[in-house]
């Protein structure tokens, strides 16, 4: 359902969006594709989000691509998680879909 | 001369020499006169009358003068003689004199002192005289609490055999036992032709009368109570009859109301000393109410107080039950551990219900008895002391204390003492037990206020996503220009999001009345095979990875129970087996009819179950939390549904689990009685 909201969301921008089903897929993903910049759930069967995380920062073509955290907890301690994964933002749901494209407009700017 | 006695020699020279002085004043005298007087004219013929006349009157007065002699030498003996005779009475008066003094001397002596020792110095002194020089003898005093003769006094050739020695009731020979303890009769028994067995006997049993030749026991007895004994011991057959042992037997009886009182005081003394060691230990017990620093400040005072090596309070309501709760060991001793059980001392005491003390554990019949249980959790244990602690009549632990480094003779005041803070520990018991349930109820609300934090970051993460899609769909359609298919399909999923919103509430409400027991079963005859196949052909679609194999036992029939409940629980184990074995896995769903029960059982090959959580995750919010399960979707509230819905048909439900293989899932419903069960369950 966020996967569905969040591709309709960016449709209406400039923006190409690849969209993967759990971490494993995306982390496939995110090799071939290369994208600018990767909003990811944490909770996700097989490998969560922090898992994706890792394993980018282990893969070096990959390491460098900013990782946004969408969770849906409002507790400091997760948070916090999210940043020590070297998350580069966090999308607390629920959030608006003029946020999730500011935010997506953020790693545009230059 | 030299035969007759000096005196007759002294007399005879004396009265010589008189009659010499007095012969020749006379004859001057009468010489010079008949001078003077002109007679003397004629001197040649009046010279020869003159001194025959003066020969026969020297002659009359040395008779004279030797019979004074005889008679002064007669008197003087018979008066030499009435001096001895005088004084040899006076010595018999003396020594009679000397044996009353030793009488008076004892009375005076033990009415003074109290201190048994002296009393018994005393005694031994007094009666000592009475006996033949080469009989032993001891004063055993009888101490209650010890159970045991302690030796106050001893004299004779065999004092190192006899002195500071204690004699339990079994130390002692069977004969003293019966005729001396229990009867308080006089014992005397000699080595000889009659009573050569039972002399055999006797000296078996107590050593000290090795070579010996007779023995007397006399029980020491004041006010009814047995206070001692005198023990003596003669190195001739006849040196211990009746006749002789009379003066140490009345002296005794005499002494024994001494011993008696000095015992009353020492115990008075030894009370009183001892009130004030509890008091200061009471005080600081009541100071404090946490139960371990109360153990600490009693029992490891008294430990220090007693000199032991270890201190150990057990706690249970059996002998077998006892178990190590607090211990103390003194430096270099190495520590039982809490929770050991089977500590010796302290279930011989508990099982007796009263203190129980061992000198030498290595000498004692009843732990070297090869019969005796060998489990001495105590394996350096030499001496020990134990107390049981009753808490209204029951038993609720032992107190021990134990010695590694020596042999030890308890004393009555050491047990007083341990029985009198195992009093104190009553009240530290009965504390311990609230104040566990008070910390067991706080760790409990503790546990249940951080599983509510929990419930609320799950459930609100479980919202959130919903509502993520209801405000995102609906932010799209109210913004954005769609198509009417678009808008179509926006607003369906924003339907589903909605319901499945609607759905999580209803769940929990839901666990909320069947806890609270206000939940109603709609009970219908039903068939169970057709619920668990509809459950399981609902699932499949959802689980493309998880082939679902269905076992039904077609015995399993109808039973009553309430339909929509039924296929929740099924729904909810069908959906943990699927969501928790994300490698996919066969799953597979088994009925069997088990006399009046129906047994359903739902297997899957997941990641399994922690043993420690098998309980746990059927109560609210008990999910396993792991790094595994962290993305697993759920509210934590399906098996508290699944366990709550089972109870109340009158069921149960259970988990087996295998870590890394998967896990299988247990349900039983009764078929015939499920009525009267669920009305059980649900009143």
């Amino acid at each position: 359902m966020i996967r569905k909201l969040v591709q309709t969301a960016l449709r209406s921008t400039s923006h190409e969006v690849h969209i993967a089903e759990d971490g494993r897929r995306c982390l496939a993903l995110i090799g071939e594709v290369r994208p600018d910049v990767v909003f990811s759930d944490v909770m996700m069967p097989g490998m969560d989000g922090f898992d994706l995380a890792d394993a980018m920062h282990a893969t070096p073509g990959l390491a460098h691509i900013p990782i946004v955290f969408m969770t849906a907890s409002v507790q400091r301690e997760q948070i916090e998680e999210c940043f020590r994964h070297g998350a580069a933002g966090h999308l607390a749901k629920p959030f608006t879909m003029s946020e999730l494209r500011a935010r997506v407009a953020q790693f545009f700017k230059s | 001369m030299r035969k007759l006695p000096r005196s007759l020699r002294f007399y005879v020279a004396a009265s010589t020499l008189y009659a010499a002085v007095v012969f020749f004043a006379v004859q001057f005298i009468y010489t010079f006169q008949l001078t003077q007087s002109g007679l003397l004219v004629a001197q040649r013929d009046s010279g020869d009358v003159l001194s025959s006349i003066q020969t026969v009157s020297f002659i009359v007065w040395l008779g004279i003068s030797l019979i004074a002699a005889a008679v002064m030498h007669r008197l003087a003996t018979a008066l030499a003689g009435a001096r001895s005779a005088e004084g040899e009475a006076r010595i018999a008066e003396e020594q009679k004199e000397q044996e009353l003094g030793s009488i008076f001397g004892l009375s005076a002596a033990i009415a003074g002192p109290l201190d048994l020792d002296q009393i018994g110095a005393y005694f031994v002194a007094a009666i000592r005289g009475a006996l033949p020089a080469d009989t032993s003898l001891a004063l055993i005093v009888y101490d209650d609490v010890l159970e045991a003769f302690r030796t106050v006094a001893a004299d004779g050739p065999r004092t190192a055999a006899l002195r500071e020695k204690n004699y339990s009731a079994a130390d002692l020979p069977a004969v003293v036992r019966t005729r001396v303890i229990d009867h308080r009769q006089s014992l005397l028994l000699a080595d000889d032709d009659a009573h050569a067995d039972m002399w055999k006997k006797v000296v078996a049993e107590l050593p000290a009368l090795a070579t010996a030749k007779s023995f007397a026991a006399l029980p020491l007895v004041s006010r009814e109570r047995l206070v001692g004994a005198l023990l003596l011991i003669g190195e001739g057959s006849g040196d211990l009859i009746a006749d002789k042992v009379q003066l140490p037997m009345i002296m005794g009886q005499y002494v024994a109301g001494s011993i008696h009182s000095a015992l009353s005081v020492k115990e008075a003394e030894a009370r009183a000393e001892r009130e004030a060691l509890v008091n200061r230990i009471a005080q600081r017990a009541r100071a404090s109410l946490d139960p371990e620093e109360i153990l600490r400040g009693t029992v490891e005072e008294l430990a220090k107080v007693l000199d032991v090596s270890r201190a150990l309070v057990c706690t249970g309501a059996t002998e077998d039950d006892l178990s190590v709760t607090y211990e103390w060991d003194s430096t270099g001793v190495a520590p039982v551990g809490l929770g050991a059980k089977h500590v010796p001392i302290a279930r011989l005491a508990a099982r007796l219900g009263r203190t129980v003390v061992v000198t030498d554990v290595r000498k004692d019949r009843r732990f070297t008895d090869p019969r005796a249980p060998q489990d001495l959790i105590e394996e350096d244990l030499i001496a020990a002391a134990a107390t049981p602690i009753r808490v209204g009549g029951q038993l609720a632990g032992a107190l021990s204390f134990s010695q590694v480094d020596r042999s030890r003779e308890w004393t009555a005041d050491d047990v007083r003492l341990i029985e009198a803070v195992a009093q104190e520990l009553r009240v530290a018991i009965t504390g311990a037990e609230a104040f566990g349930r008070q910390r067991a109820a706080v760790v409990e609300l503790e546990r249940l206020n951080r599983a509510k934090s929990d419930f609320v970051s799950i459930v609100s993460h479980e919202f959130r996503t919903p509502l993520t899609g209801i405000q995102g769909f609906s932010e799209m359609m109210a913004s954005e220009d769609l198509t009417p298919d678009e808008m179509r399909e926006y607003a369906g999923d924003i339907n589903k999001d909605a319901h499945r919103l609607n759905r999580m509430i209803t769940e929990m409400l839901d666990l909320d009345k069947m806890e609270s027991g206000r939940m109603q079963l709609n009970r219908e005859r039903l068939d169970l095979n057709a619920i668990v196949s509809d459950a399981v052909d609902r699932v499949r679609p959802n689980a493309p990875h998880h082939p679902v194999a269905l076992r039904l036992d077609p015995l399993v029939g109808e039973m009553n129970g309430d339909r929509d409940k039924l296929t929740q629980v099924m729904a909810n184990l069908l959906s943990n087996a699927v969501k928790y074995s994300p490698n996919g896995g066969e799953i597979v769903v088994s009925t069997r009819a088990e006399g009046g029960a129906a047994h359903v059982a739902v297997r899957d090959h997941g990641m399994g179950i922690p043993e420690a959580a098998l309980e746990t995750i059927f109560e609210r919010y008990g999910r396993v939390e792991s790094h595994a399960t962290r993305h697993i979707q759920g509210t934590g509230l399906g098996l508290p549904i699944v366990r709550q819905i089972v109870h109340l048909h009158g069921g149960t439900v259970w988990a087996e689990s295998n870590v890394g293989k998967g896990s299988v899932f247990h349900v039983t419903l009764p078929r015939a009685a499920a009525g009267t069960a669920v009305a059980e369950a649900a009143s």
